[in-house]
């Protein structure tokens, strides 16, 4: 009985000082930094787990939340959802103060003028010049966004199942054709890696691919669109479809399938963990495949402006880039590689470039199409190889 | 979860005058201003206000928004979307509810049957003690167990390849369609047989008896003698079932997110990719219908049965 008393007693202390804790807690900061992330969570233990200390010890007083909104697009519509939300509202203060997002919505965000015009403002804004940091998918950005990495997607293969891993998608097509369901990638409704090998497979067999990348859009390309993803049915029954991004590396990994797209960054960090077998190597096919950024992003109505762009100036820096983004999380910088390449030792510069090459990946790394094109072409991909 | 609302609603009118109360005249003008039945529409006003905000309203926006373009006008563009891409995933939704519902019905019946008829002691009490552990795991735990159980080269396979029953190059993926099934099967099986166990062990006894007495066996007891009488609740277990299968989405998401797939993958795909939630509403509405079919059939049984009492 007494025990029992005594365990209610100590519960109910541990609850109230917990919940003191928890309201405690943001007052003792003066400012709290909100970062929302879309994306993995490799996004999120990024922020949390190398970022957010950083920034803190260098800024008294200022403490990071940081929190995912989920991977691929939707991790950016639910950002975007919120501080849309808050505006229509008319909230004079949102409390996103800085927002990692993918392109697609970046633009759509510039164009609803929900984003501040801050790259003037911060040193680093002069660091980033690739094409990447003006244009997201068809839409001006410049001075909105900083690249915070630079992803890539390419074919991860066993060379002990593949000696001679195609080349191009028609050599990968009369592989997968010799070689029925050992090839695996997870359609468009499992992660963008198979979203950017099913656009890959687009321009590689449509008439004009540069239009679906620099524009402009015209919807009078939908049935072009629609003949280049003609051959993707017919190829799909020789494939194995996987259960998402992770699921194609799983499974590449059991020896259930021998070659598969993935995220060049995804299979790096995975192989550095133990989760996958180190003598898997990389291919990155042309004509090309896609890959993106994800961009730093301060809402328009953040309620800490200030704080955010010192934050952002920090992860854009050179060391930060160096250190976080390429050494720790295998990344390819956001900022230009120039900036970058002095701040690391050769070894780990090199390692970034093991199975693609840099002027692989100049050649053969593409952006994704014009967000217009990309909606035409996922739609299509449901009508025509889907249903 | 509304449950507390009315016991807490109950405890003001027994402060006030009782509206019966008739001996002292003081208490009349009382009744009078608060007529019996109000206390009624009180009393169930907080749960009924629940179920309005919480349920009815978010329930006719998204029928209405079903039949609303972006720009707010009414069309049907939407649900003809969703009939040119999504027609084969509705049928392979359905297919597979039914499926897995009538392997549940065939499995728990089979449990619900040795539990009341098993003649090992032993056996019936191991079962009664396993078989309703799948009721205890979520979900998304199980998908992802399913995940590596059944892969091609997961714990199940290798189990058997193991065990000599397979060759290797025999070992296939169970991760499509019948993942999926197996799922569901092996996550609701236990929850109609629970229903089902219990409804058999309140059967009158008598009538088992006198059908063994006349030589009957037991599975054919099972079949003429139990089953009928336990009909009514197999079938609102089964109903229950179909509706919860219909609608989850971690099973399909993490174990065949690809074409064909279940309509609930497709609704968070066209809300996560496309921002669209038009054609998510109209699949929604076509997931209603299907849940209203069987909900149907549900309120005839739930009345016929109340009539019958």
């Amino acid at each position: 009985m007494t025990l029992t008393t005594l365990r209610t007693l100590l519960a109910g202390a541990a609850g109230l000082a917990l919940a003191a804790g928890l309201s405690a807690a943001p007052l003792k900061a003066e400012t709290v930094l909100t970062v929302l992330t879309a994306g993995d969570q490799n996004m999120v233990d990024y922020v949390n787990e190398y970022l957010a200390p950083k920034f803190e010890a260098q800024n008294p007083g200022v403490k990071v939340r940081a929190a995912g909104t989920g991977p691929g697009d939707g991790g950016s519509q639910k950002i975007y959802e919120k501080l849309s939300a808050e505006a229509a509202a008319g909230a004079a203060k949102w409390d996103v103060d800085v927002a990692v997002i993918h392109q697609k919505m970046a633009g759509q965000m510039v164009q609803e003028k929900m984003l501040a015009a801050y790259v003037g403002e911060v040193k680093t804004g002069t660091l980033a010049s690739r094409d990447s940091a003006r244009n997201a998918l068809g839409t001006d950005v410049t001075g909105y966004v900083l690249p915070m990495f630079h992803s890539q997607i390419a074919l991860a293969y066993n060379p002990e199942l593949v000696k001679a891993p195609p080349k191009t998608y028609a050599e990968l097509a009369e592989w997968v054709k010799a070689n029925p369901k050992a090839f695996g990638y997870n359609g468009i409704k499992g992660g963008m890696s198979g979203v950017g090998f099913v656009t890959g497979w687009t321009a590689a067999n449509i008439g004009d691919a540069a239009k679906l990348e620099k524009g402009p859009y015209d919807a009078a390309m939908k049935p072009a669109i629609e003949k280049a993803l003609s051959g993707l049915k017919d190829f799909n029954r020789s494939v194995t479809l996987t259960p998402g991004n992770a699921g194609t590396l799983d499974m590449l990994n059991r020896g259930e399938i021998a070659m598969g797209p993935v995220w060049v960054d995804m299979f790096y960090s995975w192989q550095a963990d133990g989760r996958l077998n180190p003598a898997m190597k990389l291919q990155l096919i042309g004509p090309g495949m896609p890959g993106q950024p994800m961009y730093y992003a301060v809402p328009a109505k953040a309620a800490n402006q200030d704080a955010a762009r010192k934050f952002i100036e920090l992860a854009t820096s050179p060391e930060v880039q160096a250190d976080g983004i390429v050494k720790r999380f295998n990344w390819y910088p956001g900022i230009d590689a120039t900036y970058v390449q002095p701040k690391l030792d050769a070894q780990t510069w090199a390692k970034l470039f093991t199975d693609v090459k840099p002027d692989e990946l100049a050649s053969k790394g593409k952006p994704f199409p014009l967000s217009g094109y990309f909606t035409d072409i996922m739609e299509a991909y449901e009508r025509t190889v889907a249903n | 979860m509304s449950a507390p609302l009315p016991t807490e609603a109950a405890g003001r009118p027994a402060a006030l005058p009782r509206p019966r109360g008739g001996d002292g005249a003081p208490a009349l003008p009382a009744t009078r201003i608060v007529p019996d039945w109000l206390w009624g529409v009180l009393l169930v006003l907080p749960a009924l206000a629940m179920v309005a905000l919480f349920f009815l309203y978010p329930l006719g926006l998204s029928a209405v928004s079903a039949f609303q373009g972006r720009d707010g006008g009414w069309t049907l563009a939407n649900v003809a979307k969703a009939f040119e891409l999504y027609s084969l995933d509705m049928a392979f939704t359905l297919a597979i509810v039914l499926l897995s519902s009538a392997l549940v019905a065939v499995l728990s019946v089979a449990i619900g049957g040795y539990l009341t008829l098993g003649g090992n002691r032993l056996a019936v009490t191991l079962l009664r003690w396993l078989y309703r552990w799948p009721l205890f795991i979520p979900f998304i735990v199980a998908a992802q167990m399913m995940r590596s159980f059944l892969a091609k080269n997961g714990l199940m396979n290798n189990l058997l390849i193991g065990g000599g029953v397979i060759e290797p190059l025999q070992a296939a993926s169970l991760l499509d369609w019948r993942g999926v099934v197996v799922t569901f099967v092996w996550k609701q099986t236990p929850f109609v047989a629970l229903m089902v166990a219990g409804a058999m062990a309140s059967l009158d006894r008598s009538t088992i008896e006198a059908a063994r007495d006349l030589g009957a066996g037991r599975l054919r007891i099972l079949a003429e003698i139990v089953v009928p009488q336990v009909r009514p609740t197999l079938t609102v277990g089964l109903i229950l079932s179909f509706v919860t299968m219909l609608s989850v989405m971690s099973v399909p998401m993490m174990i065949n997110p690809n074409s064909p797939t279940m309509i609930t993958v497709d609704m968070a795909y066209r809300i996560n990719a496309h921002g669209d939630y038009g054609v998510a509403n109209a699949l929604g509405f076509v997931s209603y219908a299907m849940a209203g079919l069987v909900g149907w059939v549900y309120l005839r049984h739930g009345v016929r049965q109340g009539g019958a009492r």
